[in-house]
């Protein structure tokens, strides 16, 4: 027991380093903000637009897509795939990764510290001031129940886990093949449109839902936002963090084979 | 060739608050300082010297050598280099100026060194006769030849700085600027390129100004040199002024085995102690060198000695104690 | 003349170090053209659940996302020196264009050349011609001469843009970033008729900084939705704004702090 407070206690010096050093973007993350605000705006000006012509009642009501724009603006900060540039990814691709595999950490354990101590500093410097702003504004739906916040609050922390291994072990590939840019530019374009950043996944038609539906991606947006709008409800909640936890689970996995194997061909090329 | 009168160039630095709500506070309003890098320095150079340009780290001799390359805009003051004003006729004045910073590639990245000096052809609009003949000279003087196709990022220090030269003096400049020409060479790479200056100098009459921390660059190229410190003009006067400097003090440092309490000795001046480590100045001329270390080592347990020639640092810290230029030269500002 | 030459040797060296890695650039290119295509079908999704936007059909909002993407790619093509300017600035790579006889505008405009946005290009072109073809616009002659003004104009408006955050880094690193609300959320914003925004919005976007004149004005003028004579100019004041840009760079040069002094 001892041991393992003692190594949950350098996770946390990691997290604590990792928002410090965030600390020093300041004006970066003000235009940040401003560029989160401005998405937010014409996302919101689109779809009024597009609620004002229609007279079919739709899946979600205006309000409630507001919101989901608002939460969106908010809170992708918080994970790696969109939080701005990841150094740790960036280890990966210039193969000073290798550094920390000697360390004597859990690589993986280490950036997911890494990632939670950027959320934390995104949490206040991010989300809060552009949710408030958002809300202010246009008057965003807020959940009825506590119980519903505590569910949020436990998806969105595994849409941070799951971002961070999906980013991993797409960046792993950089062991493979040199120049990943391409590689990272298609998955991050289907990981993000899979994940329903742009058009929540209950406005899609329905076969693309469905294939969605089939997708880790939509553990990054869909669920903990459906889930803070009470479209998601009762058993169906804990189906959906279920679903959250095994793709998380199924990624770290992924990464970490992927990693392993191509630190040791790396050794072995002498790379 | 060059006039310098009463230059002065400040820049603004912003300073960050720290702390949670210092950094919030930087958001919206910034403190800056002023910092005085070159002030009212005045030289005048003329065709076909080699003049030095010396001063510690900071001092602002790159920030000079950017005014005189029409990099930076003066603050105040007047610089012209052939007649031009460096800053204003910026073009016309790059036409006949080389430009050689040791700290960095004005060559392309990712070309070879041929296709970089092809670039320049075109750009310079270098006629091929002379293109060809300076190509030529460059490569038996400098032995460009070796590494002509490799690219530049693949080229050792010496031989970028090699390919930096001949880049520079490809359009026939009449002024040559080299900022720390040296740094990080080894001994045989230094010299070619010392060999290479001189001769340039005396075939093409090339005026060259250099600045540098290797006080062996202005023995062996500067028949004059020009001392400046924080921002101001100290010395400006003959290499012979300064080599009779050299030449009266040496600095010797001793790492005592035991933290002696009174560690000084006749003829020296103790210029320096931290721990058991001391530094003494003292004149070859007042007591020999070996002599010194003989009663050093009878008086104490030593475990390691060294003997320096002082550099520029050192060089300028006796000016300031002693006065001992303003006595000779009465040049000091 | 001399310039001209010099520009098309800059570009090609460029072009040849890109095509270095074959397979990588090509992969990039079909990833970039795949980006386009879910970007539009994303809008498509949205038309094929409300039909219509104030007004404006699919295709007509067609006409506006892809004059905005071609504009957008060609600017990021040509001038995307100046995007990347702050990290000349850190390198110091400016100081050696300070001291090479040439313009400095025209160095940071050849130092790189984006062949990578064929791909973007092609994706806008492609639904600017599907979009012509579906919309009901009689092609004459001055309507097409008029587009290709517009396309010109559009180009050179975001060029602007990305002089204009380039020249701020004369004096801080950071203000650059806000530049990247204009032109990423330029393209995004401007993929939609601008009479669905907020008047204050509009406002800002047609005066301050002159989104609308690069696709919405024109495809009012193309689309005869206006009659107004306006739309007629509005083409041209991307070539102003360019205009404006380069002066407020010229001026800023004279800012240049250099490192490391």
């Amino acid at each position: 027991m001892k041991t393992f407070y003692r190594t949950l206690l350098v996770y946390l010096a990691f997290a604590r380093t990792s928002f410090q050093k965030r600390m020093q973007y300041r004006v970066a993350n003000l235009a940040g903000l401003t560029t989160n605000f401005f998405f937010l705006l014409v996302h919101i000006f689109v779809y009024t637009a597009f609620y004002a012509a229609s007279r079919e009642p739709q899946p979600l009501n205006l309000t409630e897509v507001r919101t989901y724009i608002v939460l969106c603006q908010a809170f992708i900060m918080l994970m790696p795939l969109w939080g701005g540039r990841s150094e740790i990814a960036d280890t990966v691709k210039d193969g000073s990764v290798a550094l920390q595999l000697v360390k004597p950490v859990d690589f993986q354990a280490y950036w997911l510290a890494d990632a939670l101590g950027k959320a934390f500093y995104y949490l206040l410097m991010r989300s809060l001031p552009a949710y408030w702003l958002g809300k202010l504004l246009f008057g965003t739906v807020l959940p009825q129940q506590l119980g519903t916040y505590f569910a949020f609050a436990v998806s969105m922390l595994i849409a941070i886990y799951l971002s961070t291994a999906i980013t991993i072990t797409t960046r792993s590939i950089a062991f493979w093949t040199l120049d990943v840019t391409g590689v990272n530019y298609i998955a991050h374009t289907v990981i993000t449109f899979f994940s329903g950043l742009f058009v929540p996944i209950a406005l899609w038609p329905e076969w693309l839902a469905d294939i969605a539906r089939w997708l880790p991606f939509e553990g990054l947006i869909d669920i903990p936002f459906s889930i803070y709008l009470g479209t998601l409800t009762g058993v169906d909640i804990w189906q959906a963090i279920g679903k959250q936890v095994m793709w998380t689970l199924v990624f770290i996995g992924l990464g970490r084979g992927i990693i392993t194997r191509g630190f040791s061909r790396l050794v072995i090329q002498g790379g | 060739m060059i006039e310098v009168r009463n230059l002065s160039k400040t820049f603004k630095v912003y300073h960050h608050r720290k702390g949670f709500f210092g950094t919030f506070a930087n958001l919206f309003s910034r403190k800056h300082r002023i910092v005085q890098a070159v002030e009212n320095v005045s030289f005048t150079v003329t065709r076909g010297e080699i003049v030095g340009y010396l001063g510690p780290n900071g001092a602002g001799k790159s920030t000079t050598i950017k005014m005189l390359t029409g990099i930076l805009v003066p603050s105040s003051g007047s610089v012209t280099v052939n007649g031009y004003i460096p800053h204003r006729q910026r073009k016309e004045n790059a036409k006949r100026i080389g430009v050689v910073f040791g700290q960095r590639s004005h060559l392309w990245f990712d070309l070879p060194v041929q296709e970089s000096f092809e670039l320049l052809r075109r750009i310079y609009r270098i006629p091929q006769e002379q293109y060809r003949h300076n190509v030529a000279m460059f490569d038996e003087l400098l032995g460009l030849g070796a590494f002509f196709q490799t690219p530049v990022r693949q080229l050792s220090l010496g031989q970028r700085m090699r390919a930096d030269l001949g880049a520079a003096l490809l359009h026939n400049p009449d002024v040559l600027f080299l900022d720390e020409p040296t740094i990080g060479l080894d001994v045989v790479a230094k010299s070619r390129i010392r060999q290479f200056i001189r001769q340039l100098n005396a075939e093409r009459q090339v005026t060259v100004v250099l600045t540098t921390h290797d006080l062996d660059d202005v023995e062996q190229l500067c028949n004059r040199v020009i001392l400046i410190d924080d921002a101001r003009l100290l010395f400006d006067g003959e290499l012979a002024t300064l080599r009779r400097m050299l030449s009266k003090e040496r600095l010797l440092s001793v790492d005592y085995a035991e933290d002696y309490s009174d560690v000084r000795m006749p003829h020296t001046r103790l210029v320096h102690r931290e721990g058991t480590r001391v530094q003494y100045r003292f004149s070859p001329e007042e007591i020999r060198t070996a002599a010194l270390i003989g009663a050093l080592l009878q008086k104490f347990n030593i475990v390691d000695i060294s003997l320096q020639e002082p550099d520029i640092e050192e060089l300028i810290k006796t000016v300031y104690e002693d006065n001992l230029i303003l006595r000779e030269t009465s040049k000091l500002i | 003349m001399h310039h001209l030459a010099l520009y098309l040797h800059f570009v090609k060296l460029r072009i040849r170090a890109q095509m270095e890695y074959r397979l990588s650039f090509l992969f990039e290119l079909f990833a970039q053209a795949c980006l386009a295509v879910i970007d539009f079908f994303m809008i498509a999704m949205l038309f094929g659940r409300f039909k219509q936007l104030a007004g404006w059909t699919l295709w007509e909002v067609g006409l506006l996302y892809g004059m905005v993407g071609i504009c957008f790619a060609l600017a990021e093509m040509f001038a995307r020196g100046f995007d990347l300017f702050p990290d000349n600035v850190v390198r110091g790579e400016f100081d050696t264009m300070l001291i090479r006889p040439l313009d400095t505008f025209f160095q940071v405009l050849a130092h790189q050349f984006i062949l990578r946005r064929l791909g973007k290009l092609l994706q806008a072109l492609v639904i600017l011609l599907i979009a012509g073809s579906q919309v009901a616009i009689a092609w004459t002659f001055p309507k097409i001469a008029y587009l290709f003004i517009a396309l010109v104009g559009g180009t050179c408006f975001f060029i602007g843009l990305f002089v204009i955050g380039a020249t701020t880094c004369f004096w801080t690193i950071h203000s650059l970033e806000m530049i990247n609300i204009f032109t990423n959320g330029g393209i995004f914003m401007g993929s939609y008729p601008f009479s669905i925004y907020r008047r204050w919005f509009r406002l800002f976007f047609t005066f301050v900084i002159p989104l609308a004149c690069v696709n919405y004005f024109p495809s009012l003028f193309l689309l005869g939705k206006s009659a107004s004579r306006g739309v007629l100019v509005a083409p041209f004041v991307g070539f102003i704004f360019l205009g404006g840009a380069m002066l407020f760079w010229r001026w800023g040069v004279l800012h240049y702090q250099s490192t490391g002094h």
